[in-house]
């Protein structure tokens, strides 16, 4: 009985003990990252500086992420909006029409989508575009011309023929990440919702993708709302995808050709042997793990509301 | 041709999903559900097309050799699936008993406002960026696991076995940290649908509360396998984080954890950019994006199996 006992309060004790150890790694990460990216930030000639200065070459001074927080946040936007457009009404039908035959296999292959390696997407993203790349620049190339001459030449940096490298195949890459991610939160929110309400908003509604779209959205927004919030936080942060489709670049340049981003200069600067660009990149990492932070904390405000 | 073609199909499937949802609202739906199969078979063949050349010129020996030689376009990629697999079987032996602790410990033993705490913490583990890991495990982790083994060795042996803070096993130390989370989120889906009267009985034939923890671990065993299978086929397929710490030596194969090594992932990651500049390279990762494509799907169709019969 006694020897019972004993085992019982070991059990829960390691039990309880490798919790925290599961746990501490991220408190480390995140005070190892503020405390040097501060340190880094104020030797590297401010806040302000470092969010519009390009990045610092290996005997500057001074330097910041400007044009790789323009090209992460231009990214992400575009990746984001992709991604919530495809990925939603996927997720819809998966958690509503469950009885379908193919909503069972959509639902496997969203699995799969959603554990397959980012790397994987960008290399597809790559292939893709690097077959249709002289058709779709046949259609580019006039269409920016003929809106420069209306509205002006920064239409430029935004339309144009595009690169092998550039933002929009990134953008790309990162709908791709984060279309499984929503449609997956978006089918357990819709399949959690009650049987009574479905079948009241179904009888009101007349139309059935009012029903779907519209009254029974409105039960489930706050989930999705911050299903959308966290596969932002996601795209945000990766870099797999990145690699071979936005490139990477140090300064500003326009979106149709090589772009950078955050990731890209934290997995540059932080391999680099020169000591600013190891501290650059610990300011980065601290000026995204911000981004980052905001989103999530934001996204479990929203979540506990309900 | 090509590209005319796709924009015309993506314009097309637009329209059609558009009217579709209006007209005839289900088979809409079935047309956007169809959407999630054509990204996953399309990423497949890609794949396919884009490694024949390699797998038609090298044949099996791609996958037995360990040679890296670009110069005389001789490529193996057996150091880099050694690689994969040490890493990930260092990063799942590592974060299972840690996830499972997780899981139990939240739902289980800790008080109110430290289980919303610790369950916090352990989502922002999964948010967190990857790259900042790398970072972290570059300086901090990498750092303190070569002087712990080399204090250890020095004590035990009266030799030091880390030569360099970048190898697999700081690799597979990493990925446990980053894996760790999905697993408990697993384990913790199945742990709170274990029923009420369940837990009344173990708890009426006078089990203590570790062992009533056991009892229903093996109860939830198939979500415990889900959730393992799961982490594996992250820890396999990441890139960024890998690549910053693995030590990027794919010229030999491999055997000792603390020594510098490669995956396949970062292997990808690492060669990709001047594979232009040689004939077969591009093929040859390809074929192992492909290989890494076809090891996840088998490793995340075991997990789903597990987990999808359990529902049914």
């Amino acid at each position: 009985m006694n020897w019972r006992r004993v085992k019982n309060w070991l059990g829960i004790g390691a039990i309880v003990v490798l919790s925290l150890f599961a746990v501490a790694p991220v408190l480390s990460v995140v005070v190892s990252i503020y405390a040097a990216g501060a340190a880094a930030i104020a030797s590297l000639g401010g806040l302000a500086t470092f969010l519009t200065a390009e990045p610092p070459d290996p005997f500057a001074t001074s330097g910041g992420v400007g044009p790789l927080l323009a090209g992460t946040l231009y990214m992400t936007a575009l990746g984001a909006a992709a991604g919530i457009l495809v990925g939603f009404p996927i997720g819809i039908y998966i958690g509503e029409f469950k009885r379908d035959k193919l909503s069972h296999v959509a639902r496997g292959a969203v699995n799969m989508l959603v554990e397959f390696p980012t790397i994987a997407m960008g290399l597809f993203v790559y292939g893709m575009f690097s077959m249709v790349r002289g058709d779709v620049n046949s259609v580019l190339a006039p269409l920016s011309r003929d809106l420069s001459s209306v509205l002006g030449g920064w239409v430029t940096w935004f339309v144009g023929p595009l690169d092998f490298y550039n933002a929009y195949i990134g953008a790309a890459a990162l709908a791709i990440v984060m279309i499984p991610y929503v449609a997956l939160f978006t089918a357990s929110a819709y399949a959690s919702i009650d049987q009574p309400l479905r079948e009241a908003a179904y009888s009101l509604s007349g139309r059935e993708y009012k029903a779907v779209f519209t009254v029974l959205r409105k039960v489930v927004w706050r989930a999705v709302l911050a299903s959308f919030l966290l596969g932002t936080a996601k795209i945000a942060g990766e870099t797999a995808p990145l690699f071979f489709t936005a490139l990477g670049n140090h300064y500003y340049a326009p979106f149709t050709g090589p772009t950078g981003a955050v990731t890209l200069w934290i997995y540059e600067a932080a391999q680099s042997s020169y000591k600013v660009q190891v501290d650059s990149a610990y300011g980065a990492a601290a000026v995204l793990l911000t981004v980052v932070l905001a989103l999530f904390i934001l996204a479990k405000l929203l979540g506990r509301g309900r | 041709m090509l590209g005319l073609l796709l924009l015309l199909f993506l314009g097309f499937y637009a329209v059609s999903v558009a009217a579709l949802i209006f007209l005839k609202f289900r088979w809409g739906m079935r047309v956007v559900g169809l959407a999630a199969v054509l990204i996953l078979g399309s990423i497949a063949v890609m794949f396919a097309v884009y490694s024949a050349p390699a797998l038609a010129k090298y044949g099996l020996s791609l996958f037995t050799t360990a040679e890296w030689d670009p110069g005389a376009e001789r490529y193996g990629l057996l150091s880099a699936i050694v690689g994969t697999l040490i890493s990930s079987a260092i990063a799942i032996t590592v974060a299972m008993p840690l996830a499972v602790s997780a899981a139990v410990a939240i739902n289980e033993f800790l008080p109110g406002q430290v289980r919303w705490v610790v369950a916090s913490l352990l989502d922002l583990t999964a948010a967190m960026p990857t790259v900042i890991y790398g970072l972290w495990g570059r300086d901090v982790l990498g750092p303190a696991l070569a002087a712990g083994l080399n204090a250890l060795g020095s004590w035990l042996l009266g030799a030091e076995p880390v030569r360099t803070p970048l190898n697999l096993l700081t690799a597979g130390v990493l990925l446990a940290v980053m894996i760790t989370p999905y697993a408990a989120a697993i384990i913790r889906e199945g742990y709170g649908l274990i029923p009420r009267q369940i837990e009344e009985a173990i708890y009426a034939v006078g089990a203590t509360r570790f062992e009533a923890v056991l009892i229903k671990l093996r109860y939830i065993k198939q979500y415990v396998a889900g959730g393992f299978f799961l982490a594996l086929g992250r820890a396999m397929g990441e890139t960024a984080a890998v690549a910053m710490v693995v030590g990027g030596n794919y010229v030999r194969l491999v055997l000792n954890p603390v020594d510098p090594g490669i995956t396949i992932s970062s292997l990808i990651a690492l060669q990709f950019p001047n594979a232009a500049n040689y004939l077969y390279m591009t093929p040859v990762l390809y074929a192992a994006a492909l290989t890494l494509v076809l090891m996840g799907l088998v490793i995340n169709g075991v997990a789903l199996y597990l987990l999808y019969r359990w529902q049914v």
